[in-house]
């Protein structure tokens, strides 16, 4: 046994060492699809922001941060950015905490726990687009259900045109995506509820502690690193929301809804790729910012308390 | 008596979550029982009474929705390009992954790391030098190009899951096999891969909704109806027969349908893949 561990040492030390191409072999395939098609147009992106091209010339002239200057300045390119925050604000929330309490009651009950995760899970397998055409329907003016059931309830006074009023679109949307995406934050909370060890809620119990002793004294702080994965996630969705807004509202009434993917998509469809790229890439940073900000944060909080 | 009365009041104090639970059913399903039920529905019914469960079983706005749509060639494309985008995934993820997990070559780390950079960007950041791309190499407009855009993104998150899966593998199985003369290319096909079942089916299930599901890209890269997917298809559709609209809830079904039957199919293998990124 110590023989073979010590094999790969000894042929790394011994004078006619030769590189080893095997692995390369391995990891070729993938690299080369990988940085094709995702990796080199992400840098593509960067590069060519700083670009005047479009689709047809393949000839690209440098203009330096022109594109920035014309983004930074377009009162449409801060709205939808702000909606995305909006959006982001909302979404390490509430289907947040929507997923931790659900997850909480099913772990409490025994009979009927396949059951429940399974049904609020559903709506999380569903592609944007059928989410959005579902919810289309739900606020539909006339054939829809929000509106009737608002009546038949007696709450004549709340019903809307929900995806017309510019002052609404964008939470309506919200509704949509918390809709699809409350189950998936809470089978991941149910995962790790479940690596808890049952011992510490056995001693709680014993020591008699009620249900919001052991939720604010166990669970959520157990539950440190999945609620770091759970948000983090929370970030990637909210400020790459698309399907389900560009199929609701295509991000009106009046840009009401717009948000910065619909944004770049609009001017990918314009030949304007310059400020596409730009845009994308503006976003990019932001995000990249978010996400690692936010997991390097918790990890050092973690550390030091 | 007294232990009966244990039971109960155990049971009682559960109420509230069950409450709270079957509150939170409601709001997934009845959406989802209501398109369902509106798509056997009349265009009057749904017009006159839209919370009205139909009057009779009718499945004519199905068979009108597929035979007038063109939504046999959408499910036939989506069908064609997840399967071929996850078998494609989960032969190089894990060729590369076991290399990375069990290989020493200078490397190694770094270009793990650069996989691993992938996952850190929004879709945007691609699509326009990617549909460039597209053009440029006669890719666009092609269920072929689509696959490999599929394959590239899913790549890093399923290497990062089988590299750990692998970095697991007890090492003493590898240096038995590599010492009794098996290559390592045999050892992965032979050993590796068929001890690996579990996990490569959490992985392709996790693969195949995000691949089923995909609209963003494919609204980008395809404009023919014959080579539309089911999410892409379905808007061609709802724009076509946004006034008829019983056709209209049909064709959202026929949609859900399939992943509905992958769920309830291989559900545990979903939420293993779903949830094997938080225990990392």
């Amino acid at each position: 046994m110590a023989q073979t561990l010590s094999a790969p040492a000894k042929r790394r030390s011994s004078p006619r060492y030769r590189l080893d191409l095997i692995p390369y072999f391995f990891i070729l395939p993938a690299v080369i699809i990988y940085v094709i098609f995702n990796l080199g147009p992400v840098l593509a992106s960067f590069v060519l922001s700083f670009f005047r091209w479009d689709l047809l010339t393949p000839t690209a002239e440098f203009i330096g941060f022109k594109h920035y200057d014309f983004i930074l300045n377009d009162d449409r390119f801060w709205g939808a950015l702000s909606h995305n925050f909006i959006f982001l604000g909302l979404a390490v929330v509430i289907p947040v905490a929507m997923g931790l309490f659900l997850a909480v009651f099913i772990y409490e009950i025994r009979l009927g726990r396949v059951f429940f995760r399974a049904a609020l899970f559903l709506p999380a397998i569903f592609s944007g687009v059928v989410i959005a055409y579902v919810w289309k329907w739900i606020y539909h003016p006339f054939a829809g259900v929000l509106n009737p059931a608002l009546e038949t309830f007696g709450l004549g006074a709340f019903t809307q045109s929900w995806l017309g009023n510019p002052n609404i679109a964008l939470y309506s949307t919200f509704i949509a995506y918390t809709w699809s995406s409350f189950g998936y934050s809470m089978v991941i909370f149910l995962a790790g509820l479940q690596d808890i060890p049952t011992d510490i809620f056995d001693a709680a119990r014993v020591d008699g502690a009620n249900f919001r002793q052991k939720l604010f004294r166990i669970t959520i702080p157990y539950l440190y690193d999945v609620f770091t994965f759970v948000i983090t996630l929370r970030i990637f969705t909210a400020m790459g929301v698309f399907g389900v807004i560009y199929i609701l509202t295509g991000g009106g009434p009046f840009y009401s809804s717009d948000v910065i993917d619909i944004y770049v998509f609009r001017m990918i469809g314009n030949f304007e790729m310059g400020w596409a790229t730009a845009a994308a890439t503006v976003n990019t940073i932001i995000v990249v910012c978010l996400s690692t900000g936010f997991i390097k944060w918790r990890e050092w909080r973690s550390w030091s308390s | 008596m007294e232990f009966l009365n244990g039971v109960m009041q155990r049971h009682l104090r559960k109420a509230p979550f069950y409450i709270m639970l079957m509150l939170a059913t409601a709001i997934t399903l009845v959406p989802i029982i209501w398109v369902f039920a509106s798509a056997l529905k009349t265009n009057k019914e749904i017009r006159e009474n839209p919370l009205a469960l139909p009057s009779a079983w009718r499945f004519d706005n199905y068979l009108e929705a597929w035979f007038g749509a063109s939504f046999d060639a959408y499910f036939f494309n989506s069908i064609f390009i997840t399967v071929t985008s996850v078998a494609i995934v989960l032969f190089l993820s894990s060729l590369a992954a076991y290399a990375f997990a069990k290989m020493r070559f200078p490397g190694n780390q770094a270009i793990f790391f650069i996989f691993l950079f992938g996952m850190a960007f929004p879709l945007s950041a691609k699509l326009g030098p990617l549909l460039s791309l597209m053009y440029e190499l006669n890719l666009a407009n092609s269920r072929f190009g689509l696959i490999l855009v599929y394959v590239a993104g899913s790549l890093p998150f399923a290497i990062l899951m089988l590299r750990a899966f692998f970095q697991g593998f007890p090492q003493e199985l590898e240096d038995s096999a590599l010492l009794d003369g098996c290559s390592r290319f045999q050892f992965y096909m032979h050993i590796l891969l068929p001890l690996s079942k579990p996990s490569l089916m959490a992985l392709g299930i996790f693969v195949f909704m995000g691949t089923w599901n995909e609209f963003f890209q494919a609204l980008l890269l395809i404009n023919e109806d014959s080579k539309r997917t089911l999410p892409l298809g379905l808007t061609a559709f709802q724009d076509e027969y946004v006034t008829d609209f019983a056709l209209s809830f049909a064709g959202i079904n026929i949609t859900a349908v399939p992943v509905i039957i992958v769920y309830i199919m291989f559900q545990r293998n979903l939420i293993e893949g779903i949830t094997v990124g938080s225990i990392k």
